[in-house]
């Protein structure tokens, strides 16, 4: 008699297969290092990035010939030198610094209600409101917003043609170091939004229930339960917000007027303008390094955010 | 039969300017089927170019032409030039066939390739006879660079801001009342030698001293003038964000032609005066490295460069081109030896070898 078809059906059949060809690829005795081939893609991604940053440190190694416009044989320290001692590179790593520190400040103190309101309103209109908001941004990229900002923000933009409705003279609202931070602001809100949101979530609604009960007002609550497990979350979101801010390229070049560079427009200038690569390489490593050792800090000081590292498991 | 197929390997200096001047005299009779012995015509030709008035002038001027002469399509790559470079560099070094195929780049930027060795020696175009000087990159042997037409680094003004009458010197700009309403390049090219006369320097001190230059600057820093590229200007005379730039007069042009009412002077302490050219990456295949000097070839025909440097308001590199009605005699258009005696001309190989300190001492005052 003939075996029914659905006894043994054809997709079965090629699983079996694919099952006996991944045993020969990957044998049952590699079971235990299988969690180990599933970190080989990131493995991979970051021995790119590190194979990149010896290409940069060779780079930076080495200097410009402006005569031949190539790069020197030699190994010498003088672009570290020279990134060290021209005022040029000290006043735009001040500056940028200075941003990134006020940048993440002002975003996670604007960024917690709006992430708080997200998670705890009952109402769902006002949470897809909220949602579809935070994400809006994202489909228009960092150049389009900035130039938004120039259309509304312009000698004959929107806001001055308000103000001129009153009365009030145009007045130059960008081009300055005001209108980047405010710009840099609005780009990374959506960021620091959707780091603390999930922290949030996760403190649950019973503790500041539970603290109102015990007679605390909602300020108490706030700083006494809220903010202390909303730590990691801020953590978090500090750390991604204070990175791309100290990195950021299109803000500073756009709502700057070219008057208010960061270290990565003045890394561009090196690679761009000038063809000092090695400069530029010099300039690109100890960006790498200053925002490292800030993240370091960050965590070295409040912990690993939401990575949670360290944690003693329950 | 072997039939004879001519590559660039088998083609000596001889042969390719018999060729070129037949395919010269070809396009002038308009006879398309005069290529039948060329190499073989690569699908597109790449030319790297700026954009806006900038492309669509090449495109009047030189590749639409082209393309009808040749029946190659010609495909504009507006990468910026300093973005260009880095890539093209690279793939020479790397022996690769580089990106683009011809290179439209300021002077200053393609000496730069040129010293570095990335050029293929242009000399043997045959449309070289017929230009001027001006088309000859100054300090460089033979020709790895075609200027093909100069530009001057006007003071651009609105009228309305200088209800006195247009401005005489750069010193004007010193006045109050422009804090916040000028504009100059980011790395301050085209300033720094006026601003070295308005400073109370010489231009014989160029390179040496320039210290009355970066002292000049410093007090035009108090201005907080704003800093852009090629299209910021336009952008900046038609929002109404500045009163006067120290920019191409090409740009100010632009503004113009879009209803801006806008001028421009060479100043007492005269302007900058400075050259583009093109110029072909090594690594080409060679048929494509024929064409592509067809195509530079092409673009120093009298006939092209009238309707290209129309287009930009900018006098070219073949004698008796006749200047945009609203040109004659403006300074920006220098045809005489008393127009160009108010500019300033400093060789490519000066501004190449000290460029990097000059946009380094303009940024750090800047940016100060």
């Amino acid at each position: 008699m003939r075996a029914a078809r659905t006894a043994y059906p054809l997709k079965w059949r090629i699983m079996d297969a694919l099952e006996g060809v991944a045993a020969a690829i990957w044998p049952a005795r590699f079971r235990r290092a299988t969690p180990y081939l599933m970190l080989l893609p990131a493995v991979l991604l970051v021995g790119l990035l590190v194979l990149g940053l010896i290409q940069i440190a060779d780079a930076s190694l080495r200097t410009l010939d402006t005569t031949t416009f190539q790069f020197s044989d030699d190994y010498s320290i003088a672009n570290f030198r020279r990134a060290l001692t021209e005022p040029l590179f000290l006043v735009v790593a001040q500056r940028s610094l200075i941003a990134a520190l006020i940048v993440t400040a002002v975003t996670l103190v604007f960024a917690f209600p709006y992430a708080y309101l997200m998670v705890r309103t009952r109402s769902p209109r006002l949470r897809k409101f909220l949602l579809i908001a935070l994400f809006l941004p994202f489909f228009i990229g960092q150049v389009v917003r900035a130039y938004g900002w120039l259309i509304i923000l312009g000698n004959q933009g929107m806001v001055n043609e308000a103000l001129g409705v009153v009365g009030i003279a145009p007045m130059r609202l960008i081009y300055n170091y005001p209108a980047v931070l405010f710009g840099l602001v609005q780009y990374m809100l959506p960021f620091a939004v959707l780091m603390l949101a999930p922290a949030l979530t996760a403190i649950p609604e019973e503790l500041e229930a539970a603290a109102g009960s015990l007679g605390a007002n909602w300020v108490r609550t706030f700083i006494h339960v809220v903010l202390p497990l909303a730590r990691p979350g801020f953590i978090g979101a500090g750390v991604v917000v204070l990175t791309l801010s100290l990195t950021d390229f299109a803000v500073p070049a756009i709502l700057g007027g070219g008057s208010q560079d960061f270290i990565a427009n003045a890394i561009y200038d090196q690679f761009f303008r000038t063809s000092d690569q090695g400069l530029g390489a010099t300039l690109a490593l100890m960006l790498v390094a200053l925002g490292s050792i800030l993240v370091g800090l960050v965590f070295a000081l409040f912990g690993a955010g939401t990575l949670a590292m360290g944690r003693s498991r329950a | 039969m072997k039939r004879f197929k001519p590559t660039l390997s088998h083609l000596s200096r001889r042969t390719f300017l018999q060729v070129t001047a037949a395919l010269g005299g070809a396009s002038a009779l308009g006879l398309r089927g005069a290529y039948a012995q060329e190499p073989e015509k690569p699908a597109e030709i790449i030319v790297r170019a700026w954009g806006g008035s900038w492309v669509d002038s090449l495109k009047a001027g030189v590749s639409d032409s082209f393309t009808k002469m040749t029946g190659i399509a010609v495909r504009h790559d507006l990468t910026e030039d300093n973005e260009i470079q880095p890539k093209v560099w690279a793939a020479v070094a790397q022996n690769r066939v580089p990106p683009i195929h011809i290179n439209w780049d300021t002077t200053t930027n393609a000496t730069k390739s040129a010293l570095r060795g990335v050029t293929e020696d242009l000399s043997d175009l045959p449309n070289l006879a017929n230009v001027t000087d001006l088309a000859k990159p100054a300090g460089l042997e033979g020709f790895p660079i075609v200027n093909t037409y100069g530009y001057v680094y006007v003071l651009a003004y609105r009228p309305e801001a200088f209800p006195d009458g247009p401005p005489k010197s750069w010193k004007d700009l010193l006045d109050p009342k422009f804090k916040g309403r000028l504009a100059f390049y980011n790395d301050g090219i085209g300033f720094h030698f006026p601003a070295q006369v308005a400073g109370g320097g010489k231009l014989e001190d160029i390179p040496g001293n320039m210290q009355p230059a970066w002292d000049f600057i410093t007090k035009m820093k108090a201005q907080q003038p704003l800093l852009g590229e090629d299209p910021d200007f336009t952008t900046w005379f038609q929002n109404g964000e500045i009163d006067a730039a120290c920019t191409i007069s090409t740009n100010a042009r632009e503004a113009r032609k879009n209803g801006v009412k806008i001028e421009w002077v060479v100043p007492e302490e005269g302007a900058k005066f400075d050259t583009d050219g093109l110029w072909i990456p090594k690594g080409l295949p060679e048929n494509e490295l024929y064409w592509a000097k067809q195509y530079i070839n092409h673009a120093l025909t009298k006939e092209a460069q009238q309707v290209w440097l129309d287009g930009l308001g900018l006098p070219g590199v073949v004698p008796g081109l006749t200047p945009p009605k609203d040109l004659v005699g403006d300074p920006s258009y220098p045809t005489t030896e008393a127009d160009f005696k108010r500019l300033i001309r400093v060789s490519s190989k000066i501004q190449v070898e000290n460029e990097s300190e000059w946009f380094s001492k303009f940024k750090a005052i800047m940016q100060g």
